[in-house]
């Protein structure tokens, strides 16, 4: 009798214990899930059925299922496919100018020293400037600098040039960001490797081929990935230069369509295009990227 | 040791040791990023260098340094624009109260996703962290209609919900990652000695993430002062407007006074280059620790 009652008061005792210890644990993640169910999570599944319906304007109180009438409607629309040609283009350009940049800034100051401290820090800069300031000071760059300079006009006023210009400006602003997580994975890279490979008679770039960019793999996955999803939603660069069909994005095409035009439904498919495309893109090449990485 | 060997990095004794090939490398190091640092600072040179002038000597000649430099600019645009003072006021009510939420809900949850791995907080850490792939685009919709629902389209609580939600999946991906590099022991020491759950976390975990948690600040701090695509869409009243918001409207009416402009620009960079000069041996060594764990 004894013991059974102090077998059920242990047990009482361990479910109370759990209660707090999980309750706690809900009670800390509640604030940040709330947060972020009400912004993301909630109209994530609202802008679903959206994308399958001919709503117009924003609160038309009338409307019908269509079903994939949207999507098939976009597909075969011209110019929503040419925003994603844009959107593609830019990012491409952005991608590989970033990295390139970065991963060279990196290799010249990723050992620690006074003056690469303070490069580091201006080499940061721009990162701190708002996406439209930059655009609108690079318009004046390109105009007031670059022109006289190389005898050309400004990228940002030619339709066939006006993504590059774009790319520019946006490499401009992150390549420090690359250039930071470059140097935590030059800075992670044993210095024995590279003395083995010194006894061994390997020159620099054996040792850059060989050890150094194997190694940087992680570094290169997250850049890449990261930038990815920074370059597919472009929005703000391009909103930036009106009136010009050549720099329009998807992200613009869909703001355009729900706020301007009065589309709802059919910009808000355009944007589960985006969100497709994005996840498979950036988890297609965050596979690819990761297989190539070395074992420790 | 090492600290003597970084400072020979930059000594003239130092330079002078080196082989006479290796003396060429490193100078021609210095030059060549000497050279690129120039450049990246163009276009910040531009824009306090217009913002100095005056009106007929910035249709005279652009680039020469003007023979007034003048504050004048800044003074006429904050008192003849009402916009400047409103986007200010908008960018502080906004980029101050989004960080401190973040600093306490984000810290918190990343604390709890770290230590527990049980397949229901894998779950919840994976569901936080799909939020990055999600595009602004794609919830805009349904977000401005509840929140203007809810009556807060264009009001500074509104944006301060979206700009904060929006930001906790990237958050909890570096706190989380940071927290799981402390080590577990002076926490089970804490709860050896009877300390609850909760003050385990104040006393003793909470001050040990004080360098991810000041990166992170910053971060969010830029990228909620810089934010534009959520303020166009949620911010639709010119007194709610934020600084990006009030910049292009300002810009687009002045495009004659360029050098009005370019003082509005400067005026709203200021406070955040000084954030980020004063805070950037955070920001920096944040950034490189947390990137490439993932």
């Amino acid at each position: 009798m004894k013991m059974i009652s102090t077998r059920t008061a242990r047990k009482r005792k361990l479910t109370t214990y759990a209660v707090r210890e999980h309750g706690a644990n809900l009670l800390f993640m509640l604030p940040a899930f709330l947060l972020f169910a009400f912004v993301v999570l909630v109209p994530f599944f609202q802008s679903v059925p959206i994308s399958f319906t001919d709503k117009k304007a924003i609160f038309a109180k009338s409307w019908n299922y269509v079903g994939i009438d949207n999507y098939i409607k976009l597909l075969k629309n011209r110019a929503f496919l040419d925003t994603f040609l844009n959107t593609a283009h830019f990012t491409l350009v952005y991608i590989v100018g970033a990295n390139l940049l970065g991963l060279v800034l990196a290799l010249m100051i990723w050992r620690s020293s006074r003056f690469n401290n303070v490069a580091r820090t201006l080499l940061f800069m721009p990162f701190t400037v708002s996406l439209v300031a930059s655009t609108k000071v690079w318009s004046y760059v390109y105009t007031d600098i670059v022109s006289p300079l190389f005898g050309i006009p400004s990228p940002l006023g030619v339709s066939s040039q006006v993504i590059f210009g774009l790319a520019v400006i946006a490499m401009w602003r992150d390549m420090g960001y690359c250039m930071l997580i470059y140097i935590a994975g030059l800075q992670s890279i044993p210095g024995e490797y590279y003395e083995a490979a010194c006894v061994e008679g390997a020159n620099s770039w054996h040792e850059f081929r060989y050890i150094t960019l194997p190694m940087l793999m992680p570094a290169i996955t997250a850049n890449v990935t990261l930038l990815l999803s920074w370059g597919l939603r472009c929005f703000d660069y391009s909103q930036m230069v009106l009136n010009m069909k050549a720099a329009k994005t998807t992200a613009v095409f869909v703001y355009e369509w729900i706020f301007g035009n009065s589309r709802a439904g059919v910009g808000q498919a355009s944007a589960i295009i985006l969100t497709l495309v994005l996840v498979v893109l950036t988890n297609l090449v965050n596979s690819i990227l990761r297989r190539r990485e070395v074992e420790l | 040791m090492k600290k003597e060997r970084t400072r020979k990095l930059l000594g003239l004794s130092y330079w002078l040791s080196l082989p006479p090939r290796h003396r060429f490398i490193s100078l021609a190091r210095v030059i060549v990023l000497l050279f690129i640092i120039t450049i990246v600072l163009v276009p910040f040179y531009i824009s306090f260098l217009y913002s100095i002038k005056s009106h007929s000597d910035i249709s005279l000649n652009r680039l020469a340094w003007p023979k007034h430099p003048t504050l004048e600019n800044y003074a006429r645009v904050i008192k003849e624009n009402k916009y400047v003072a409103i986007g200010f006021k908008n960018s502080i009510l906004t980029t101050i109260p989004t960080t401190l939420i973040l600093l306490f809900t984000t810290s918190m949850a990343s604390y709890v996703l770290a230590r527990n791995n049980t397949p229901f907080y894998k779950m919840m850490y994976t569901i936080f962290i799909s939020g990055i792939l999600v595009p602004f685009q794609c919830i805009m919709l349904p977000l401005y209609m509840n929140i203007y629902n809810l009556g807060l389209v264009s009001t500074n609580l509104g944006f301060i919900l979206a700009r904060s939600g929006f930001q906790v999946s990237i958050s909890v991906l570096s706190i989380t990652g940071f927290i799981k590099g402390i080590p577990r022991e002076l926490e089970q020491a804490a709860s050896i000695d009877g300390c609850g759950k909760i003050r385990t976390f104040w006393r003793i975990v909470f001050p040990l993430m004080t360098p991810i948690n000041v990166t992170q600040m910053v971060l969010n701090t830029l990228f909620v002062w810089n934010d534009y695509s959520t303020a166009v869409v949620l911010l639709r009243d010119d007194t709610s407007r934020t600084l990006p918001l009030a910049q292009i409207i300002y810009f687009g009416e002045n495009m004659t006074e360029l050098n009005l402009a370019f003082a509005f620009f400067t005026l709203a960079m200021i406070p955040i280059l000084i954030l980020y000069l004063s805070t950037q041996r955070y920001i920096v060594s944040g950034i490189m620790s947390g990137a490439v764990k993932g």
